[in-house]
């Protein structure tokens, strides 16, 4: 009946609720407690975030095995009810990515609370914002509180790469991906205005039923579905929508650009999926080759520019972009295979754990070295073997090769996917993993080698960061060796 | 976990212990335990080879472990040893012990001698894991394992007067592999869209190659093989690989790293492939014995030592594939047994190669000249590699190309006879190029006075008791092996004929 009340699922919407009012409590918290005296008093907003995260993760934690729906149309004309957010098992799995990216990400934070130069309230305040448009995301089943969720993501983002105070480089980080944004986002809404033009529909079933049945005109659909790929693939930088990655991410401090490079990402796939798997998915003759193409270009390109880097956050840049390509390979392999994305979702949830890795490394050294240079990393494993031990096996997880276990079980698992339904896209991966290597192995190097001067001074670690650092070391030696423990649950997620 | 399963895990984990041990015990500055600590697994690992290869029995089927590992994927822990992988497992026990030994006393320039060790132990781990595993992606997996370790050993204990050379070689070595890895993966992957199963013992007991992607299956996993084995035009990375090495990183590379793609062709390329395709095979063999033509000729033009050694194998790989692409039993006993005699003479050879180069400071065969007058053993040990490795009979180098021929001349009914009769023609000039050259050699290196800058006498002497130590294992199998060779030849027929049950 209009205007009656809903019956809300809580528990359903508790996780991002939690993230969304702890935001709130952070800001307080920074207001009420004034500018912190003292480095130990400027963690406060890290630790607030990373208890909202993990008191987020509980209702997640009790919500597995208990598929929920809620926001649901009161009485469906037909079929039955459609919800707007529901927790099934792959908004599970987005969610665990996306809170332990976001509980890394402020670990990382820490690093930067010495130099002082960035308001720590405000920060924890829109990455927790951000965070719970990601979980939002996740859990949107249809098309306006995707975008609205989207846009909940991004419009943080923007500000938390500029938030460093008299940085020219980070106001110009931001500005670039605001622009890049905002056009990105105008397309994808276009495309979703012409998909619910042409089916009449905005939930996913519902499109997903129109695309079955046949209703509505093709080309419309297909232009619809197109243009809302472009509106994601800025989200996840594919190439050609990659330009803003590398100014943004060097630019922006170092703890943002893991956080664009992962959750952000993460967000941007999980609307990849929902789009077009669930909602699009009877048109997937149509977009599985034009993602294949994207996937190829993207991992081609991110790869071959990654070569010539000398700058290591430079280089994470181009790596990720490289990476995205992987992870986009599957949904090329949708058409013959629907259940191919559970490779997506294993191979992004291995990437965000060495990525994270690799960047909260990349945060420790830039506390010395701001220039973040390849051969400031020199010598790393013997002046500082936790940190140097941690970024010498993400980086190899991220190239594939043991130890990084996990790095290499994740490609096989991508491979997989798509050896059969596109033969030639595997081969281009193939290419372009041994391409990977080459910069991978540069940095490697760097790590080994012996300093020049045989100065004996460490790093000042901050506990946070040490935190993160332990916590992705941890986590990528131990799927290693049990891979199993991540893979086997991540992949029965997108059951068909 | 009962006899052979121990023994088979233990392969794998009792070198990576040891290598860790060793790290552990050098990270703490205690280099002369560590290395003492890195031999003594060398040494344990080979005991314990051989009781894993007694353990399993030679059967795949029964005494192996089976576990499933990541299920989503469908890749389990699955490994066993039958006379082809054991005889493989023994050879690189040995070889590797051999390096371990050389290690206290010629450590090579460019960091602890007790890294390298723990590298080498870790290199062996991924090539024993390699031979064990009868799981397609896990085989991937363990080659794998090997790669890093190698990309350190050369690109730090390299060359030491090219540190960007060793660095491009070494970069160059990971690059190409891991294509190869690749490219064999998704062949692997391919498979088991026909096959429904990464096991290969079951891919060869039932898997019906046909139709399009069972042809592409086939070509990538044989380009992947290529390239790491390697068979020209795939072997570029290979020579740079082995004159930047340093002398125990050539070594394992020729004897150990080699053998894990000529392996792969016989156990994982050979079930996947039907001989009655019109093109793949013959294809092969083809390549195969360009490559052996092509090695004895760039060896012709040679003028460094290792250089030399290298383009050798790449020869003598081309037999072993030849072999194999015969698809007969015959041709399996010759790809196996040339394999192990690869390992073994040319190990020796590479060994004896870092001697000179110890003794004389450098590799270049036109400053060398006259050891039988300075060094008359290491000349004498020279002159017995050299001619192990040409082929002469009553050495281990004769079998395996003596079999590979005839194997040419007798290959399987499916396929092209005529083809394979000329191909076995030309392998045959082939091995008198081989006798020109290493001839040749013998007479530059061995007798002749040297032609420019005659090089000191060295300070080192002749060849030293440690360097005995080392490598009398070497010598010892050449001989025995030779005038034996019925010890490996008849239990990896038997096998062959368990694994590849349809050939004649």
């Amino acid at each position: 009946m209009s205007g009656q009340l809903q019956q809300v699922d809580w528990l359903a919407i508790a996780a991002p609720l939690t993230l969304a009012l702890a935001a709130v409590l952070v800001l307080l918290v920074d207001a009420f407690a004034g500018p912190p005296r003292s480095h130990r008093a400027a963690l406060v907003p890290a630790g607030l975030t990373v208890l909202a995260v993990v008191g987020a993760a509980v209702p997640a934690v009790l919500l597995v095995g208990d598929p929920r729906s809620t926001f649901c149309v009161e009485r469906a004309l037909e079929g039955p009810a459609p919800c707007s957010f529901a927790v099934d098992p792959f908004t599970l799995v987005v969610w665990a990515i996306v809170l332990f990216g976001t509980g890394v990400v402020a670990l990382i934070a820490t690093a930067s609370v010495r130099e002082g130069r960035t308001p720590q309230g405000e920060w924890h305040f829109l990455l927790l914002c951000s965070s719970a448009g990601a979980l939002t995301l996740a859990a949107s089943r249809d098309l306006v509180t995707l975008l609205v969720a989207l846009e909940v993501v991004s419009l943080p983002a923007f500000a938390l790469a500029g938030l460093r105070r008299g940085d020219p480089r980070a106001a110009e980080a931001a500005l670039k991906f605001f622009l890049v944004s905002v056009v990105s986002t105008a397309l994808t809404l276009m495309g979703i205005s012409l998909l619910y033009g042409a089916t009449g529909a905005v939930f996913l079933d519902h499109v997903a039923a129109a695309v079955a049945t046949g209703t509505g005109p093709r080309q419309v659909l297909v232009v619809g579905a197109l243009l809302t790929v472009v509106g994601l693939a800025f989200k996840v930088a594919a190439v050609p929508f990659h330009m803003w990655v590398p100014d943004t991410y060097t630019g922006a401090p170092v703890a943002v650009a893991a956080y664009l490079s992962v959750v952000s990402k993460t967000a941007g796939f999980a609307g990849l999926v929902l789009v077009l798997s669930t909602g699009l998915g009877g048109l997937a003759d149509v977009w599985a080759p034009v993602l294949g193409v994207l996937a190829a270009l993207t991992m081609t390109v991110g790869n071959v520019l990654a070569l010539r880097q000398q700058h290591a956050v430079r280089l994470l840049a181009w790596s990720s972009v490289a990476q995205a390509g992987y992870i986009l390979v599957p949904f090329a392999a949708v058409a013959t295979d629907p259940s191919a994305l559970d490779a997506t979702l294993g191979y992004l949830a291995v990437y965000a754990i060495v990525n994270l890795g690799a960047f909260s490394v990349a945060a420790v050294v830039g506390t010395r070295h701001p220039g973040q240079s390849l051969a400031d990393y020199r010598g790393l494993v013997r002046e500082e073997p936790g940190a140097g031990w941690a970024l010498a096996f993400a980086l190899l997880a991220l190239a594939g090769l043991p130890p990084g276990i996990v790095g290499l079980l994740a490609k096989v698992v991508v491979v997989d996917a798509v050896a059969g339904p596109a033969t030639w896209l595997a081969v281009v991966m193939a290419v372009n993993v041994a391409i990977g290597l080459v910069y991978y192995a540069l940095w490697l190097r760097e790590l080994f080698r012996p300093a020049d001067v045989a100065g004996t001074s460490t790093y000042d670690v901050p506990n946070g960061t040490a935190a993160a650092i332990g916590m992705t070391f941890t986590a990528g030696l131990l799927f290693s060796v049990f891979p199993g423990w991540l893979l086997d649950p991540v992949m029965a997620a997108i059951g068909r | 976990m009962n006899a052979p399963a121990l023994a088979l895990n233990g392969l794998v984990a009792v070198p990576a212990a040891f290598a860790l041990l060793t790290w552990l015990l050098s990270a703490r500055r205690h280099e002369a335990a560590a290395l003492a600590a890195a031999v003594t697994g060398g040494l344990v690992v080979l005991g314990w080879s051989v009781w894993a290869v007694v353990a399993s029995g030679g059967d795949l089927a029964a005494r192996h472990v089976d576990v499933p590992w990541v299920a989503e994927l469908g890749l389990r822990w699955h490994l066993g040893l039958d006379a082809i992988s054991g005889a493989l497992v023994l050879m690189t026990t040995v070889v590797v012990a051999c390096c371990l030994v050389s290690l206290v006393r010629q450590p090579p320039a460019g960091g602890s001698a007790a890294h390298l060790a723990a590298l080498l132990l870790l290199i062996e781990a991924g090539s024993l894991g390699s031979f064990a595993a009868l799981d397609m992606v896990l085989f991937f997996l363990f080659f794998e394992v090997a790669l890093i370790p190698m990309w350190f050993v050369i690109g730090q204990w390299g060359d030491p007067q090219d540190e960007v050379g060793r660095r491009r070689a070494a970069t160059r070595f990971l690059v190409f592999t891991v294509l190869g890895s690749a490219l064999m993966l998704v062949g692997f992957v391919l498979v088991r869209v026909g096959a429904g199963t990464f096991d290969i013992v079951a891919v060869a007991a039932s898997y019906d190659p046909s139709g399009e992607t069972a042809v592409a299956a086939a070509v990538l996993v044989a380009l992947g093989l290529g390239i790491k084995t390697p068979l020209w035009p795939l072997h570029i990375w290979l020579p740079d690989a082995h004159a930047k090495a340093p002398t125990v990183g050539s070594v394992v590379l020729a004897a150990v790293l080699l053998k894990l793609g000529t392996y792969g062709f016989v156990r994982f390329w050979m079930p996947v492939v039907d001989p009655a395709w019109d093109l793949l095979v013959p294809l092969v063999a083809a390549v195969a014995v360009i490559g052996i033509v092509y090695g004895a000729l760039a060896c012709l033009a040679q003028t460094d030592l290792k250089r030399l050694i290298a383009y050798s194998s790449v020869g003598h790989m081309g037999f072993v594939v030849l072999a194999a692409a015969t698809f007969t039993v015959g041709g399996v006993q010759a790809a196996v047994f040339a394999s192990v005699a690869h390992g073994v003479i040319t190990g020796l050879l590479f060994f004896l190669a870092g001697a000179v180069k110890d003794r004389f400071g450098t590799g270049d065969l036109t400053r060398l000249g006259g050891l039988y007058g300075v060094v008359p053993r290491t000349g004498g040990l020279v002159a017995f590699a050299a001619m192990a490795s040409l082929g002469l009979p009553g050495l281990a180098g004769f079998w395996g190309e003596m079999l590979a021929i005839r194997a040419a001349v007798l290959p399987a009914a499916a396929l092209p006879r005529t083809t394979f009769v000329v191909l076995g023609v030309v392998a045959a000039l082939g091995i008198i190029l081989t006798s020109a050259y290493f001839l040749a050699l013998l007479r530059t290196l061995l007798q002749s006075t040297p032609l420019v800058d005659p090089p000191a006498v060295p300070a080192l002497g002749d060849t030293r008791r440690s360097e005995w130590l080392a490598w009398s294992p070497l010598v010892a199998l050449t001989l025995v092996l030779g005038v034996a060779p019925g010890l490996l030849l008849a239990p990896v027929a038997e096998a062959t004929r368990v694994f590849l049950g349809g050939l004649g």
